[in-house]
C-alpha cells in the first residue's frame, strides 16, 4: 500500500509535465517582431516640429498593379511601408492630392484627368534574415537604408532625414524616416 | 450419416479428453516440494522499442530504433540505460528541417509492483540522465512578414546544416513490464523530461533532439513514449 501512495508522486508529474507541454506554438503570434515596415513620419518642412499631414494620399509600389492598402486617397501623416525581402531596393509612387475625374466618360480612360502631385522615392537596402522561431520562422532585417527622391522638376518632397543612425531597421516600433513637404 | 457424425463427435472428444488429462498430468509436480521458498530470475533484459519501428514505417516524417537494457540489482530496483537514433522531418509553411542523430540515457528503474508467487511483472518509476548529438539540415525556408503586399518573400532553398549539436537532460519514467512467455516481456512507458543544457545553433534552433523529443518555445519540457518488447537472459537465480 506504502508503494501505491509512491507511484502517485510521479503520476500526478506527468499529467502536470504533458499538459504543460501540449500548448500548441505553431502559431505564430502578432506579438512577436517579423519582418518590418519601414516607417516614415511627414513634417512640415516650413516648421520641422511639426507634423503635417498629406491630403488624399494615394501611395502604390512601382511594378505593382495594386494600391497599397490603407492608402486609397487618405488624409495621413504617417506611411508604412512594406519592403521586397527578395531585392535590394523598393519603389514606390507617393501621389499627394490626388483627385480623378473621368470627364463623364468612364468607358474611355483616355481624356481621364489625374489630378495631384506624384513623386517617386526608391528606397535602396541591404537584406539579412535572422531567425526568429519555429512558428514564424525567418525574419529579414533591413541594413544601410537610404531613401532617393527622383527629381521630376516638381518635387512635393522637399527633403528626407534618416532617423537610424545607421543601425539596421529590426522592428516597427518606432519612425525610420521623416520627410518634409 | 447422422451416425457417422456423432462417431467422429465421440472420437473428436475422447482425443481431447485424453490431451487434457496428459497435460494436466504435466503440469503435476512430480516431487511435492513443500518449501515456501520461490525464487526470482535475476539477469540482463534487453528490449527493442517496437513502437519506434512501427512509427518509421508508418510516418513518413520519422525514422528511429531504440535498444534498451535493464539489469536487476536488488528485488525492485534495476539499472536501465537506452540507446538510440532518431530522424525527424520538422515542416511548416515557412521552415523545412531534418534533424538526425543519436543518443544515450542511463539511470534506474524501481519496482513498485508486489508480485504473486515467481511471478515477473514490473508497474514501475524510473529516473534517467539523456544525452544526444545531433545536427539539424535546415533545407528551405521562407521569411515571415505579415504585410503580403509584395510576394513572394524571400525564400531559400540552399541546405545549411547546423551541425556538433549536443543536449543534456533529465527523465522520469513510468510504466510497466508484463512477462508473456518465459524471460519475454512487454514493455510500455511514458518519459517527461526536462532539458539541462543544449548547444544552440547560431542564427537558429533546436527544434527537435533525438531522444528528448520536440522542443517547445515556452519551456524546457519534453515528453516521449516506448513500447518494447524484451528478453531476458537468465543469469541466476535468487530467493525472493
Amino acid at each position: 500500500m506504502k508503494k501505491i501512495k509512491l507511484i502517485i508522486i510521479p503520476i500526478i508529474l506527468l499529467i502536470v509535465g504533458i499538459s504543460i507541454s501540449c500548448e500548441r506554438d505553431d502559431i505564430c503570434p502578432e506579438s512577436t517582431s517579423t519582418t518590418p515596415n519601414l516607417i516614415i513620419d511627414l513634417y512640415d518642412s516650413d516648421n520641422p516640429d511639426s507634423s503635417k499631414n498629406a491630403y488624399n494620399m494615394v501611395v502604390y509600389g512601382e511594378d505593382n498593379d495594386e494600391i497599397l492598402s490603407d492608402y486609397e486617397s487618405v488624409t495621413t501623416n504617417q506611411l508604412v511601408l512594406p519592403l521586397k525581402t527578395d531585392a535590394n531596393s523598393t519603389t514606390y509612387i507617393l501621389h499627394k492630392d490626388y483627385s480623378y475625374d473621368d470627364n463623364d466618360t468612364p468607358d474611355d480612360t483616355s481624356d481621364d484627368i489625374i489630378g495631384g502631385n506624384q513623386d517617386i522615392i526608391t528606397i535602396n537596402y541591404l537584406t539579412e534574415e535572422i531567425y526568429v522561431s519555429r512558428a514564424c520562422g525567418y525574419k529579414t532585417i533591413y541594413k544601410s537604408v537610404e531613401i532617393t527622391v527622383e527629381d521630376d522638376g516638381d518635387n512635393w518632397i522637399i527633403s528626407t532625414e534618416n532617423l537610424t543612425d545607421n543601425e539596421p531597421i529590426e522592428d516597427d516600433y518606432d519612425t525610420h524616416f521623416y520627410i518634409f513637404h | 450419416m447422422t451416425m457417422t457424425r456423432i462417431f467422429t463427435f465421440f472420437i473428436s472428444t475422447m482425443i481431447l479428453f485424453c490431451v487434457s488429462v496428459n497435460a494436466q498430468n504435466d503440469s503435476i509436480p512430480k516431487a511435492v516440494n513443500d518449501s515456501l521458498v520461490i525464487k526470482q530470475k535475476y539477469g540482463l533484459r534487453i528490449a527493442g522499442d517496437i513502437g519506434k519501428l512501427a512509427r518509421s514505417f508508418l510516418d513518413d516524417e520519422y525514422t528511429g530504433f531504440e535498444i534498451a537494457a535493464d539489469f536487476r540489482l536488488k528485488k525492485d530496483l534495476y539499472i536501465a540505460g537506452e540507446l538510440g537514433f532518431e530522424e525527424k522531418s520538422t515542416v511548416n509553411d515557412y521552415l523545412d528541417i531534418n534533424t538526425t542523430g543519436s543518443y544515450l540515457k542511463a539511470g534506474i528503474d524501481l519496482n513498485m509492483y508486489d508480485n504473486w508467487l515467481d511471478m515477473d511483472n514490473m508497474i514501475y518509476a524510473g529516473f534517467r540522465v539523456g544525452a544526444s548529438t545531433f545536427s539539424h539540415d535546415l533545407n528551405s525556408f521562407t521569411v515571415y512578414h505579415t504585410n503580403q503586399y509584395w510576394e513572394p518573400q524571400y525564400s531559400s532553398d540552399e541546405v545549411q546544416e547546423f551541425s556538433g549539436l549536443t543536449a543534456f537532460w533529465g527523465e522520469l519514467i513510468l510504466g510497466m513490464k508484463v512477462e508473456l512467455f518465459n524471460n519475454l516481456y512487454m514493455g510500455l512507458n511514458v518519459q517527461l523530461k526536462t532539458l539541462v543544457t543544449e548547444k544552440e545553433p547560431d542564427n537558429f534552433q533546436n527544434v527537435f533532439i533525438p531522444g528528448f523529443g520536440k522542443t517547445y518555445d515556452s519551456s524546457s519540457i519534453g515528453t516521449s513514449y516506448s513500447y518494447t518488447l524484451a528478453y531476458r537472459i537468465p543469469l541466476y537465480k535468487k530467493a525472493k
